[in-house]
Protein backbone atom coordinates (compact mmCIF):
# COMPACT_ATOMS: atom_id res chain seq x y z
CA UNK A 1 0.00 0.00 0.00
CA UNK A 2 1.21 3.54 -0.77
CA UNK A 3 1.40 5.91 2.12
CA UNK A 4 1.63 9.64 2.55
CA UNK A 5 2.40 11.63 5.69
CA UNK A 6 1.10 15.17 5.89
CA UNK A 7 1.90 17.79 8.54
CA UNK A 8 -1.17 19.98 9.02
CA UNK A 9 -0.59 23.72 8.92
CA UNK A 10 -2.39 23.94 12.25
CA UNK A 11 -2.25 21.28 14.95
CA UNK A 12 -5.57 19.52 15.24
CA UNK A 13 -6.88 20.00 18.80
CA UNK A 14 -7.84 16.83 20.66
CA UNK A 15 -11.57 17.59 20.62
CA UNK A 16 -11.49 17.72 16.79
CA UNK A 17 -9.30 14.68 16.04
CA UNK A 18 -12.26 12.34 15.51
CA UNK A 19 -14.23 14.90 13.50
CA UNK A 20 -11.32 15.70 11.17
CA UNK A 21 -10.39 12.04 10.78
CA UNK A 22 -13.95 11.13 9.75
CA UNK A 23 -13.99 13.91 7.13
CA UNK A 24 -10.71 12.75 5.56
CA UNK A 25 -12.69 9.84 4.12
CA UNK A 26 -14.30 12.28 1.68
CA UNK A 27 -11.15 14.09 0.57
CA UNK A 28 -10.16 11.97 -2.42
CA UNK A 29 -11.21 8.70 -4.04
CA UNK A 30 -7.66 7.37 -3.83
CA UNK A 31 -7.66 7.40 -0.02
CA UNK A 32 -8.30 3.96 1.47
CA UNK A 33 -7.32 4.75 5.06
CA UNK A 34 -6.78 7.99 6.96
CA UNK A 35 -5.60 8.60 10.48
CA UNK A 36 -4.75 11.63 12.58
CA UNK A 37 -1.61 10.82 14.60
CA UNK A 38 0.95 12.32 16.98
CA UNK A 39 -1.50 14.45 18.95
CA UNK A 40 -2.92 16.10 15.88
CA UNK A 41 0.43 17.01 14.33
CA UNK A 42 0.46 14.36 11.59
CA UNK A 43 -2.01 12.90 9.14
CA UNK A 44 -1.26 9.46 7.75
CA UNK A 45 -2.91 8.41 4.51
CA UNK A 46 -2.94 5.08 2.74
CA UNK A 47 -3.80 5.50 -0.93
CA UNK A 48 -4.62 3.16 -3.76
CA UNK A 49 -2.19 4.69 -6.27
CA UNK A 50 1.54 5.31 -6.36
CA UNK A 51 2.08 8.73 -4.79
CA UNK A 52 3.79 10.84 -7.44
CA UNK A 53 4.34 14.59 -7.04
CA UNK A 54 1.06 15.48 -8.72
CA UNK A 55 -0.99 13.23 -6.41
CA UNK A 56 0.96 14.33 -3.35
CA UNK A 57 0.24 18.01 -4.08
CA UNK A 58 -3.43 17.28 -4.75
CA UNK A 59 -3.90 15.32 -1.54
CA UNK A 60 -1.91 17.74 0.57
CA UNK A 61 -3.90 20.71 -0.73
CA UNK A 62 -7.25 19.06 -0.01
CA UNK A 63 -6.23 17.76 3.41
CA UNK A 64 -4.96 21.18 4.45
CA UNK A 65 -8.28 22.69 3.34
CA UNK A 66 -10.20 20.29 5.55
CA UNK A 67 -7.97 20.88 8.56
CA UNK A 68 -7.89 24.66 8.18
CA UNK A 69 -11.64 24.99 7.66
CA UNK A 70 -12.48 22.81 10.64
CA UNK A 71 -9.88 24.02 13.12
CA UNK A 72 -9.36 27.76 12.55
CA UNK A 73 -11.40 29.64 15.12
CA UNK A 74 -12.96 26.40 16.35
CA UNK A 75 -14.70 26.57 19.70
CA UNK A 76 -14.00 23.89 22.28
CA UNK A 77 -17.30 22.20 23.11
CA UNK A 78 -18.38 21.89 26.72
CA UNK A 79 -19.17 18.20 27.08
CA UNK A 80 -21.75 17.54 29.76
CA UNK A 81 -22.22 13.97 30.91
CA UNK A 82 -25.83 13.32 31.90
CA UNK A 83 -25.48 9.62 32.72
CA UNK A 84 -22.36 7.53 33.12
CA UNK A 85 -22.79 3.75 33.34
CA UNK A 86 -19.67 2.83 31.40
CA UNK A 87 -18.26 0.99 34.40
CA UNK A 88 -21.25 -1.37 34.49
CA UNK A 89 -19.86 -4.90 34.54
CA UNK A 90 -20.30 -6.87 31.30
CA UNK A 91 -18.99 -10.39 30.60
CA UNK A 92 -17.53 -10.03 27.08
CA UNK A 93 -14.74 -8.04 25.44
CA UNK A 94 -14.34 -9.24 21.87
CA UNK A 95 -15.51 -7.92 18.54
CA UNK A 96 -18.47 -10.20 17.69
CA UNK A 97 -18.23 -9.48 13.95
CA UNK A 98 -16.03 -12.42 12.95
CA UNK A 99 -18.16 -14.94 14.81
CA UNK A 100 -21.40 -13.42 13.50
CA UNK A 101 -20.06 -13.72 9.95
CA UNK A 102 -18.84 -17.28 10.54
CA UNK A 103 -22.24 -18.38 11.86
CA UNK A 104 -24.09 -16.65 9.02
CA UNK A 105 -25.82 -14.37 11.53
CA UNK A 106 -24.75 -11.38 9.47
CA UNK A 107 -23.94 -11.29 5.78
CA UNK A 108 -21.96 -8.47 4.15
CA UNK A 109 -23.48 -7.69 0.74
CA UNK A 110 -21.16 -4.73 0.13
CA UNK A 111 -19.37 -2.10 2.17
CA UNK A 112 -21.89 -0.79 4.70
CA UNK A 113 -24.67 -3.10 3.48
CA UNK A 114 -25.44 -6.05 5.77
CA UNK A 115 -28.29 -8.52 6.03
CA UNK A 116 -29.14 -9.88 9.48
CA UNK A 117 -29.77 -13.50 10.46
CA UNK A 118 -32.21 -14.81 13.08
CA UNK A 119 -30.18 -14.04 16.19
CA UNK A 120 -29.47 -10.40 15.39
CA UNK A 121 -32.99 -9.97 14.01
CA UNK A 122 -34.48 -11.23 17.28
CA UNK A 123 -32.18 -8.92 19.23
CA UNK A 124 -33.35 -6.00 17.10
CA UNK A 125 -36.94 -7.08 17.79
CA UNK A 126 -36.19 -7.17 21.51
CA UNK A 127 -34.89 -3.60 21.48
CA UNK A 128 -37.88 -2.61 19.38
CA UNK A 129 -40.23 -3.83 22.15
CA UNK A 130 -38.46 -1.46 24.54
CA UNK A 131 -38.53 1.50 22.16
CA UNK A 132 -42.18 0.86 21.37
CA UNK A 133 -42.77 0.73 25.11
CA UNK A 134 -41.28 4.21 25.32
CA UNK A 135 -43.53 5.37 22.47
CA UNK A 136 -46.58 3.85 24.21
CA UNK A 137 -45.72 5.66 27.44
CA UNK A 138 -46.27 8.91 25.49
CA UNK A 139 -49.36 7.56 23.67
CA UNK A 140 -47.41 8.19 20.48
CA UNK A 141 -49.30 7.79 17.22
CA UNK A 142 -47.69 5.32 14.80
CA UNK A 143 -46.59 6.43 11.34
CA UNK A 144 -45.02 4.74 8.32
CA UNK A 145 -42.78 6.73 6.04
CA UNK A 146 -41.25 6.02 2.62
CA UNK A 147 -37.60 5.17 2.13
CA UNK A 148 -37.32 7.78 -0.62
CA UNK A 149 -37.44 11.48 0.15
CA UNK A 150 -37.89 14.21 -2.46
CA UNK A 151 -34.80 16.34 -3.11
CA UNK A 152 -36.83 19.54 -2.74
CA UNK A 153 -37.77 18.52 0.81
CA UNK A 154 -34.15 18.22 1.91
CA UNK A 155 -33.32 21.45 0.11
CA UNK A 156 -35.98 23.27 2.13
CA UNK A 157 -34.32 22.37 5.45
CA UNK A 158 -30.76 23.19 4.29
CA UNK A 159 -29.74 19.53 4.42
CA UNK A 160 -27.56 19.85 1.31
CA UNK A 161 -25.39 22.50 2.97
CA UNK A 162 -25.09 20.69 6.28
CA UNK A 163 -24.54 17.05 5.23
CA UNK A 164 -23.67 16.84 1.49
CA UNK A 165 -21.02 14.18 2.08
CA UNK A 166 -23.42 11.57 3.41
CA UNK A 167 -26.25 11.88 0.86
CA UNK A 168 -27.42 8.87 -1.15
CA UNK A 169 -29.22 9.58 -4.41
CA UNK A 170 -31.94 7.62 -6.15
CA UNK A 171 -32.51 7.61 -9.87
CA UNK A 172 -33.94 5.44 -12.65
CA UNK A 173 -33.46 4.99 -16.37
CA UNK A 174 -34.73 7.85 -18.49
CA UNK A 175 -38.11 7.29 -20.09
CA UNK A 176 -36.45 6.57 -23.42
CA UNK A 177 -36.95 3.31 -25.28
CA UNK A 178 -33.45 3.38 -26.76
CA UNK A 179 -31.81 3.99 -23.40
CA UNK A 180 -33.84 1.23 -21.73
CA UNK A 181 -33.16 -1.21 -24.58
CA UNK A 182 -29.46 -0.40 -24.44
CA UNK A 183 -29.42 -0.95 -20.70
CA UNK A 184 -31.26 -4.28 -20.99
CA UNK A 185 -28.78 -5.51 -23.58
CA UNK A 186 -25.52 -4.25 -22.11
CA UNK A 187 -25.83 -3.54 -18.39
CA UNK A 188 -23.36 -5.33 -16.16
CA UNK A 189 -20.98 -4.74 -13.31
CA UNK A 190 -17.19 -4.48 -13.42
CA UNK A 191 -14.84 -6.19 -10.99
CA UNK A 192 -15.42 -3.45 -8.42
CA UNK A 193 -19.20 -3.81 -8.60
CA UNK A 194 -19.64 -0.61 -10.60
CA UNK A 195 -22.51 -0.59 -13.09
CA UNK A 196 -21.06 -0.11 -16.56
CA UNK A 197 -23.69 2.31 -17.88
CA UNK A 198 -23.07 5.96 -18.80
CA UNK A 199 -24.57 8.69 -16.57
CA UNK A 200 -26.73 9.96 -19.46
CA UNK A 201 -28.79 6.75 -19.28
CA UNK A 202 -30.19 7.90 -15.98
CA UNK A 203 -32.83 10.48 -15.19
CA UNK A 204 -32.21 13.71 -13.29
CA UNK A 205 -32.23 13.10 -9.56
CA UNK A 206 -35.47 14.09 -7.88
CA UNK A 207 -35.33 11.82 -4.85
CA UNK A 208 -32.82 10.60 -2.33
CA UNK A 209 -32.74 7.74 0.11
CA UNK A 210 -33.92 9.16 3.38
CA UNK A 211 -31.22 10.11 5.91
CA UNK A 212 -33.63 10.32 8.87
CA UNK A 213 -37.13 9.28 9.89
CA UNK A 214 -38.63 12.34 11.59
CA UNK A 215 -38.17 14.66 8.59
CA UNK A 216 -41.06 12.95 6.83
CA UNK A 217 -43.41 13.89 9.65
CA UNK A 218 -42.36 17.53 9.63
CA UNK A 219 -42.96 17.72 5.88
CA UNK A 220 -46.39 16.11 6.29
CA UNK A 221 -47.26 18.87 8.77
CA UNK A 222 -45.75 21.74 6.74
CA UNK A 223 -47.51 24.99 5.91
CA UNK A 224 -50.36 24.67 8.35
CA UNK A 225 -51.16 25.03 12.04
CA UNK A 226 -50.40 21.96 14.16
CA UNK A 227 -53.76 20.42 15.12
CA UNK A 228 -54.16 20.53 18.89
CA UNK A 229 -50.89 22.41 19.33
CA UNK A 230 -48.79 19.38 20.22
CA UNK A 231 -48.26 15.76 19.24
CA UNK A 232 -46.10 12.69 19.81
CA UNK A 233 -45.48 10.21 17.00
CA UNK A 234 -43.32 7.18 16.41
CA UNK A 235 -41.97 5.46 13.32
CA UNK A 236 -39.23 3.11 12.25
CA UNK A 237 -37.49 3.39 8.93
CA UNK A 238 -34.51 2.63 6.76
CA UNK A 239 -31.98 5.46 6.81
CA UNK A 240 -28.99 6.05 4.56
CA UNK A 241 -25.79 7.91 5.39
CA UNK A 242 -22.82 7.28 3.16
CA UNK A 243 -19.58 7.14 5.13
CA UNK A 244 -17.04 6.06 2.46
CA UNK A 245 -14.03 4.26 3.98
CA UNK A 246 -15.47 4.77 7.45
CA UNK A 247 -18.10 2.10 6.80
CA UNK A 248 -17.19 -0.72 9.19
CA UNK A 249 -19.20 -3.84 10.10
CA UNK A 250 -22.46 -3.18 11.98
CA UNK A 251 -20.74 -0.24 13.67
CA UNK A 252 -21.11 2.08 10.71
CA UNK A 253 -23.65 1.06 8.08
CA UNK A 254 -24.62 2.87 4.91
CA UNK A 255 -28.15 1.46 5.19
CA UNK A 256 -29.45 1.18 8.75
CA UNK A 257 -32.73 1.17 10.64
CA UNK A 258 -33.80 3.85 13.05
CA UNK A 259 -36.70 3.93 15.52
CA UNK A 260 -37.76 7.41 16.49
CA UNK A 261 -40.19 8.93 18.97
CA UNK A 262 -40.95 12.46 17.79
CA UNK A 263 -42.22 15.40 19.87
CA UNK A 264 -43.83 18.50 18.34
CA UNK A 265 -45.34 21.45 20.20
CA UNK A 266 -44.24 24.32 22.41
CA UNK A 267 -40.68 24.62 23.71
CA UNK A 268 -41.45 23.41 27.24
CA UNK A 269 -43.45 20.41 25.99
CA UNK A 270 -40.66 19.27 23.68
CA UNK A 271 -37.87 19.76 26.21
CA UNK A 272 -39.82 18.05 29.01
CA UNK A 273 -40.69 15.15 26.71
CA UNK A 274 -37.06 14.72 25.68
CA UNK A 275 -36.01 14.62 29.32
CA UNK A 276 -38.80 12.20 30.25
CA UNK A 277 -37.77 9.93 27.37
CA UNK A 278 -34.16 9.92 28.55
CA UNK A 279 -35.18 9.10 32.12
CA UNK A 280 -37.47 6.27 31.02
CA UNK A 281 -34.83 4.79 28.72
CA UNK A 282 -32.31 4.96 31.55
CA UNK A 283 -34.49 2.45 33.46
CA UNK A 284 -34.72 0.23 30.37
CA UNK A 285 -30.95 0.20 29.87
CA UNK A 286 -30.43 -0.57 33.54
CA UNK A 287 -32.78 -3.56 33.18
CA UNK A 288 -30.80 -4.73 30.15
CA UNK A 289 -27.47 -4.12 31.88
CA UNK A 290 -26.08 -2.00 29.08
CA UNK A 291 -22.81 -0.19 29.76
CA UNK A 292 -23.23 3.30 28.32
CA UNK A 293 -22.99 7.02 28.80
CA UNK A 294 -25.21 9.92 27.75
CA UNK A 295 -23.39 13.13 26.90
CA UNK A 296 -23.80 16.31 24.90
CA UNK A 297 -22.70 15.98 21.27
CA UNK A 298 -23.06 17.46 17.83
CA UNK A 299 -24.10 16.18 14.42
CA UNK A 300 -21.41 15.38 11.83
CA UNK A 301 -21.80 18.57 9.81
CA UNK A 302 -19.63 18.91 6.71
CA UNK A 303 -16.49 20.97 6.97
CA UNK A 304 -17.87 24.36 5.89
CA UNK A 305 -20.79 24.29 8.30
CA UNK A 306 -19.10 22.30 11.03
CA UNK A 307 -17.46 25.00 13.13
CA UNK A 308 -20.51 27.18 13.63
CA UNK A 309 -23.25 24.54 13.69
CA UNK A 310 -21.41 22.20 16.03
CA UNK A 311 -20.59 25.04 18.43
CA UNK A 312 -24.20 26.18 18.48
CA UNK A 313 -25.52 22.65 19.04
CA UNK A 314 -23.06 22.08 21.82
CA UNK A 315 -23.62 25.40 23.60
CA UNK A 316 -27.40 25.00 23.63
CA UNK A 317 -27.24 21.25 24.44
CA UNK A 318 -29.44 20.39 21.49
CA UNK A 319 -28.13 16.84 21.18
CA UNK A 320 -27.54 14.21 23.84
CA UNK A 321 -25.83 11.12 22.49
CA UNK A 322 -26.33 7.66 23.96
CA UNK A 323 -22.91 6.04 23.66
CA UNK A 324 -22.63 2.31 24.40
CA UNK A 325 -19.38 0.76 25.48
CA UNK A 326 -17.45 -1.38 23.00
CA UNK A 327 -15.21 -3.16 25.51
CA UNK A 328 -13.04 -4.85 22.88
CA UNK A 329 -11.67 -1.51 21.71
CA UNK A 330 -12.03 0.47 24.95
CA UNK A 331 -14.24 2.86 23.08
CA UNK A 332 -17.87 3.85 22.74
CA UNK A 333 -20.36 3.85 19.89
CA UNK A 334 -23.30 6.24 19.44
CA UNK A 335 -26.38 4.01 19.44
CA UNK A 336 -29.02 6.66 19.94
CA UNK A 337 -29.67 10.31 20.63
CA UNK A 338 -32.10 12.67 22.33
CA UNK A 339 -32.48 15.73 20.12
CA UNK A 340 -34.02 19.18 20.37
CA UNK A 341 -34.24 21.17 17.14
CA UNK A 342 -35.62 24.36 18.71
CA UNK A 343 -38.03 25.95 16.20
CA UNK A 344 -35.83 25.13 13.18
CA UNK A 345 -38.39 22.91 11.43
CA UNK A 346 -41.30 25.05 12.61
CA UNK A 347 -39.76 28.12 10.96
CA UNK A 348 -38.44 26.50 7.81
CA UNK A 349 -41.58 24.47 7.16
CA UNK A 350 -44.12 26.97 8.50
CA UNK A 351 -45.68 24.66 11.10
CA UNK A 352 -47.39 26.83 13.68
CA UNK A 353 -48.79 26.72 17.19
CA UNK A 354 -52.29 28.10 17.92
CA UNK A 355 -50.75 31.51 18.70
CA UNK A 356 -49.12 31.60 15.25
CA UNK A 357 -45.55 31.07 16.47
CA UNK A 358 -43.47 28.24 14.97
CA UNK A 359 -43.57 24.84 16.67
CA UNK A 360 -40.55 23.38 18.42
CA UNK A 361 -39.54 19.81 17.65
CA UNK A 362 -37.42 17.08 19.16
CA UNK A 363 -36.90 13.38 18.81
CA UNK A 364 -35.32 10.36 20.37
CA UNK A 365 -33.66 8.12 17.81
CA UNK A 366 -32.17 4.66 18.20
CA UNK A 367 -30.04 2.83 15.65
CA UNK A 368 -31.32 -0.74 15.80
CA UNK A 369 -28.35 -2.54 14.23
CA UNK A 370 -25.88 -0.56 16.32
CA UNK A 371 -27.87 -1.30 19.46
CA UNK A 372 -27.72 -5.04 18.73
CA UNK A 373 -24.03 -4.79 17.86
CA UNK A 374 -23.19 -2.95 21.09
CA UNK A 375 -25.14 -5.50 23.11
CA UNK A 376 -23.30 -8.42 21.46
CA UNK A 377 -19.99 -6.63 22.02
CA UNK A 378 -20.77 -6.47 25.74
CA UNK A 379 -22.51 -9.85 26.22
CA UNK A 380 -21.26 -12.05 23.38
CA UNK A 381 -23.19 -14.62 21.37
CA UNK A 382 -23.68 -17.13 24.18
CA UNK A 383 -27.23 -16.51 25.35
CA UNK A 384 -26.41 -18.07 28.74
CA UNK A 385 -24.37 -14.96 29.46
CA UNK A 386 -27.18 -12.59 28.61
CA UNK A 387 -29.32 -10.64 31.08
CA UNK A 388 -32.49 -12.48 32.10
CA UNK A 389 -34.83 -10.01 30.41
CA UNK A 390 -33.18 -10.60 27.02
CA UNK A 391 -33.13 -14.37 27.48
CA UNK A 392 -36.85 -14.32 28.27
CA UNK A 393 -37.58 -12.52 25.02
CA UNK A 394 -35.76 -15.25 23.10
CA UNK A 395 -37.70 -17.96 24.94
CA UNK A 396 -41.10 -16.42 24.17
CA UNK B 1 -28.40 47.73 35.07
CA UNK B 2 -28.19 51.12 33.40
CA UNK B 3 -26.39 50.65 30.11
CA UNK B 4 -25.42 53.80 28.31
CA UNK B 5 -27.09 54.56 25.02
CA UNK B 6 -23.81 54.70 23.12
CA UNK B 7 -23.02 51.08 23.96
CA UNK B 8 -26.50 49.93 22.95
CA UNK B 9 -26.07 51.71 19.65
CA UNK B 10 -22.64 50.13 19.07
CA UNK B 11 -24.11 46.70 19.70
CA UNK B 12 -27.06 47.40 17.41
CA UNK B 13 -24.67 48.42 14.61
CA UNK B 14 -22.54 45.30 15.17
CA UNK B 15 -25.58 43.01 15.09
CA UNK B 16 -26.88 44.67 11.94
CA UNK B 17 -23.55 43.98 10.28
CA UNK B 18 -23.39 40.38 11.49
CA UNK B 19 -26.97 39.63 10.50
CA UNK B 20 -26.78 41.65 7.29
CA UNK B 21 -29.92 43.56 8.12
CA UNK B 22 -30.76 47.30 8.43
CA UNK B 23 -29.77 48.70 11.80
CA UNK B 24 -33.31 49.86 12.53
CA UNK B 25 -34.39 46.19 12.57
CA UNK B 26 -32.16 45.69 15.62
CA UNK B 27 -34.39 46.95 18.40
CA UNK B 28 -32.96 47.43 21.91
CA UNK B 29 -34.83 44.34 23.18
CA UNK B 30 -34.16 42.07 20.16
CA UNK B 31 -33.32 38.43 20.96
CA UNK B 32 -32.15 35.31 19.16
CA UNK B 33 -35.00 34.01 17.00
CA UNK B 34 -36.82 37.35 16.73
CA UNK B 35 -35.50 37.90 13.19
CA UNK B 36 -35.21 35.15 10.55
CA UNK B 37 -31.55 36.17 10.14
CA UNK B 38 -30.83 35.65 13.85
CA UNK B 39 -30.99 31.85 13.69
CA UNK B 40 -28.27 29.38 14.69
CA UNK B 41 -25.91 30.39 11.88
CA UNK B 42 -26.73 34.06 12.35
CA UNK B 43 -26.02 33.73 16.05
CA UNK B 44 -22.57 32.37 15.37
CA UNK B 45 -21.93 35.30 13.01
CA UNK B 46 -22.98 37.60 15.84
CA UNK B 47 -20.60 35.84 18.23
CA UNK B 48 -17.68 36.13 15.85
CA UNK B 49 -18.30 39.81 15.24
CA UNK B 50 -18.57 40.45 18.99
CA UNK B 51 -15.23 38.71 19.40
CA UNK B 52 -13.69 40.83 16.68
CA UNK B 53 -15.17 44.17 17.74
CA UNK B 54 -15.41 43.87 21.51
CA UNK B 55 -12.99 41.07 22.39
CA UNK B 56 -15.79 38.86 23.71
CA UNK B 57 -14.42 35.37 24.38
CA UNK B 58 -16.47 32.81 22.48
CA UNK B 59 -17.11 29.64 24.39
CA UNK B 60 -20.08 27.42 25.20
CA UNK B 61 -21.15 29.72 28.06
CA UNK B 62 -21.08 32.96 26.08
CA UNK B 63 -22.72 31.37 23.03
CA UNK B 64 -25.61 30.23 25.23
CA UNK B 65 -25.82 33.41 27.31
CA UNK B 66 -25.48 36.26 24.83
CA UNK B 67 -28.83 35.76 23.16
CA UNK B 68 -30.32 39.25 23.23
CA UNK B 69 -29.23 42.84 22.81
CA UNK B 70 -29.62 43.54 26.57
CA UNK B 71 -27.62 40.39 27.47
CA UNK B 72 -24.84 41.38 25.08
CA UNK B 73 -24.75 44.96 26.37
CA UNK B 74 -24.68 43.76 30.00
CA UNK B 75 -21.83 41.37 29.26
CA UNK B 76 -19.74 43.96 27.45
CA UNK B 77 -20.39 46.54 30.16
CA UNK B 78 -19.62 44.17 33.07
CA UNK B 79 -16.44 42.94 31.47
CA UNK B 80 -15.31 46.45 30.55
CA UNK B 81 -15.01 45.57 26.88
CA UNK B 82 -15.12 48.35 24.34
CA UNK B 83 -15.09 48.48 20.58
Amino acid sequence: MNTLEITPQTTIPDHLVGEVQSKLAYVDETIVKARVAENGEKILLEVSEIVDEKLRLRLEDKVQRVVTTMTQGAFRPKVQVLEDHLSRSVPFREDPTTELLRRGEIHCEANGIFSLGPLVTRLVEFFETRFLGLADSFNANPYRFPTLIPARYLERVNYFRAFPHSLTFATHLREDLDAIDHFAQHAGCDAHGNLNQPPESFAQIQALLSPAVCYHLYFALADKPLPGGQMVATAVGNCFRYEAINLVSLERLWNFTMREVIFIGGKDFVLESRETARTRMSQVFEEIGLAYRVETANDPFFIGEFRKQAAFQSAFQLKYELRASLPFKDSTLAVGSYNYHQDFFGRHLNITLPDGSPVHTGCTAFGLERMAYAFLSQYGLDAQQWPQVVKEHFNE
Amino acid sequence: MNINAALIEQVQVALAEALQTPVDAITPELALGDLPQWDSMGHMEVMMLLEQKFGVEINADTIAALISVPAICDYIDQNHLTS
